[in-house]
Order: C-alpha cells, then structure tokens, then sequence
C-alpha cells in the first residue's frame, strides 16, 4: 500500500464515520414512533397484557398519574383514577370506584352511579400491541372534562 | 452557402485536454464542470482576510443550513393547529427518538444563526466592506438580517404554549402600533383581530415556505455579488 492510497483510505473512513454519526439519529428519527389511531401525544408501555388480571381492576401509573387497567373479555380499558368531581384519586372498589373525598360512586364502565360527580370518569387512548398494553393521553373528547385532565402529558 | 469554421461551437482548450473517465466524467465532461471548478479554485483569498472574523457569514451560512435540515425533519411530526401543536411539539421533544436532539439543534442553531448574523454584520461596518461598489450587498445583508428575525419571530409561535403565545401577541401588538398602516399590519399577521388557529397557520406557512423561498434567493444574490465583485481590501 502506497502512502497515497493509505492516506486516501484514511480520509474516507473518517468521512464514513462522521457521515454514519449524523445519519444514526436521522434515520432513528423518521422511524415512526409507536402510536395509537386517534390519538396525539405521548404514548408510553405500561406492561405486558399477564399483568392485568381478567375481570379485574389493575392500578397503574401513566406518566405519574394514577389509573387503572380494566380487563373484560379480552379487550383494555384504561381509566383514570382522577374524580371529575374536584380531583381526587379515586380508589378502587371492587370492579367499581369509589371517591374518598366526597362519597362519589363510579359503575365498572364509570359512569356515575352516585354524586357529587356529575361526569364519568376518563379513559385514556389505548390499544394493545405484540403483547404489551400501549396508553396514550386521556381521551377528552367524550364529555366536557375539567382542566386537571389536560396536563402535559394527557 | 458555406458556414465558416469559426461559427461553429469551438472546443475549449481545458475540454480538449481533460477528458475524465466514468459515471462522474460523463457528467462532468458534458456540462464543462472542469472549467467551472477551476474557476473556483483558482480564486485567491486575500491575506488580509485569512482571519476568524472573517468567518462570521460563512458560519451563519452553515447554521442555515442545518436549520433547513433540521427543520425538515421536524416538520415530520410537527402538526400546525391549535389542538395539536404543543401536543406534538411534546411527543417530538419526549417520544420521538433522537426528537429532543434534532429539536434542540433546530432551536440552537436558530438563536446563534440570529447572533452569528449580526456579528457578521458588525465586521461588515466595521471593515467598511459596505463601501462602494459593494453598497447593494449590504443592502441584501439588511434583508437577509430581517429574514433572520423573521424566522426567529415565527419559529417561536409554532410550540403553541404560553410563552409563545404572549410573545406573539406583544410582537403583533407592536405592528399594530404602526401609524395609519398598523391595523392592517397587525390583522395581517394575526389572521384577525386576536391570536387564533388563524395565527398559527400564518406564522407557520411564513416559517416553513415563504420566509425559506426568499432567503434562498437573496442568499443567492448575496454570494454571487461576493463573487462578482471580491472580498473587500484591507484596512
């Protein structure tokens, strides 16, 4: 190998190596990201399908915020667990809810069943994918909800 | 009737000597690519301005250039409507991968872009490089430099938040003081009388295909004169 030819080789390896810096995060830029029809925003993992036992409740945590997975006949919802009351954490009842503050009652698919809340409780986007439970924001479209729901990440 | 030699299209001399073999030659062969490079090369700068403060434009021109790069790519997932702007510009900056990274040299590049143009401009001044005959380049300079704000201004409406929202409505607010003009200035821009959806579409066809579009040709105009006429002598 002539020193030419080396120097050549040289230089375009160090080329090859700056161009493969800027195109890694190019390309992994453009992959789409894992996304829920219909739904804009964040979409996190919160676990493999197992974990949500079948006719039951499961607390959860999306994006901080409390919520809990319901699992019938195979299909997810996912609920958050902020009352539309004055917003807050509702518990889990059963395979109903239940707000501590102020009495008010939730029916397995959260519609109130018992005031003071007049607004169902929100479900958040959601769809299952290979196995896993993906959750995007809460879905705001079905009732005219308070603003503690539009956080950053909902 | 005779045609005489000399009224046919002569070879140039450097189109006879080089003749450059494969894929690249055939191209560079056909459009007389050579002659065109050799122009290049052979322009000598001034020992006079083999010197960083005579970078400043070249910078600005590279930070442009990411921007364009940059901004391409995050129009990808940028969605310019009032319900959805912030949301996206979050799921760009948090979810996409590599998005905090490709956003945070758009937005970078955009403030030192904003500096590198001014400082430019200060060596110009100070140089005395706007001197006859290179007056009408200064002048496409000061239009290259509201370009630049321009962008700027625009840029920060798009993530749709708070901050950009009062940012706009005192920047508007400004336009609309105009005397005689700043009503229709100020309706222009906003789209109507407030900051809406309307607002938000304006400033984003201004950020991504007009303001792009004419920095282009003046950018055009600004290095050709630069050719045409040399760097300015020294001090």
């Amino acid at each position: 190998m002539t020193r030419a030819s080396f120097l050549k080789w040289l230089i375009g390896s160090v080329a090859a190596i700056f161009v493969a810096g800027i195109m890694y995060p190019v390309l992994r830029f453009l992959k789409p990201p894992a996304a829920i029809s219909g739904a804009i925003g964040q979409v996190v993992n919160i676990g493999p399908l197992s974990g949500f036992a079948a006719g039951q409740l499961t607390a959860v945590a999306v994006n901080g915020q409390p919520a809990a997975v319901q699992s019938l006949d195979g299909k997810y919802a996912v609920y958050s667990l902020i009352c539309t009351h004055l917003g807050c954490v509702v518990e889990i009842a059963g395979d109903a809810f239940r707000c501590p503050c102020h009495g008010s009652d939730f029916s397995p698919t959260g519609a109130v069943t018992r005031g003071p809340a007049t607004l169902p409780l929100p479900t958040y986007h959601s769809q299952t994918h290979s196995g896993s439970l993906l959750v995007g924001p809460i879905d705001l479209s079905r009732a005219a909800y308070p603003g503690w729901y539009k956080g950053e990440f909902s | 009737m005779s045609i005489s030699a000399d009224r046919l299209p002569q070879q140039t001399p450097s189109q006879a000597r080089r003749r450059k073999p494969g894929i690249v030659g055939w191209v560079v062969n056909r459009l007389g690519l050579d002659d065109m490079m050799e122009d290049q090369h052979n322009r000598v700068v001034p020992r006079h301005a083999t010197n960083y403060v005579y970078c400043f434009g070249g910078i600005a021109f590279v930070l442009f250039l990411i921007l364009a790069a940059t901004g391409v790519m995050l129009a990808v997932y940028y969605q310019p409507t009032p319900d959805t702007a912030y949301q996206s510009v979050l799921n760009i900056s948090t979810h996409v991968e590599f998005g905090w990274y490709i956003r945070s040299i758009h937005r970078w590049s955009a403030g030192a872009m904003v500096l590198l143009v001014f400082v430019h401009m200060l060596r110009v001044f100070f140089t005395g490089a706007y001197k006859a005959p290179r007056e009408l380049n200064w002048l496409t300079g000061v239009v290259l430099f509201v370009i630049t704000l321009g962008f700027g201004f625009t840029g920060y409406l798009l993530p749709w938040d708070q901050k950009a929202y009062w940012a706009t409505k005192v920047g508007t607010d400004i336009a609309g003081s105009v005397p005689w003009v700043g009503h229709f200035l100020l309706v222009s821009l906003r789209g109507g009388d407030q900051i809406s959806a309307a607002t938000l579409g304006r400033f984003f066809d201004l950020h991504v295909l007009v303001l792009p579009a004419i920095i282009v040709l003046f950018l055009l105009g600004h290095f050709w004169m630069i050719r045409r006429q040399g760097i300015s002598g020294r001090l």
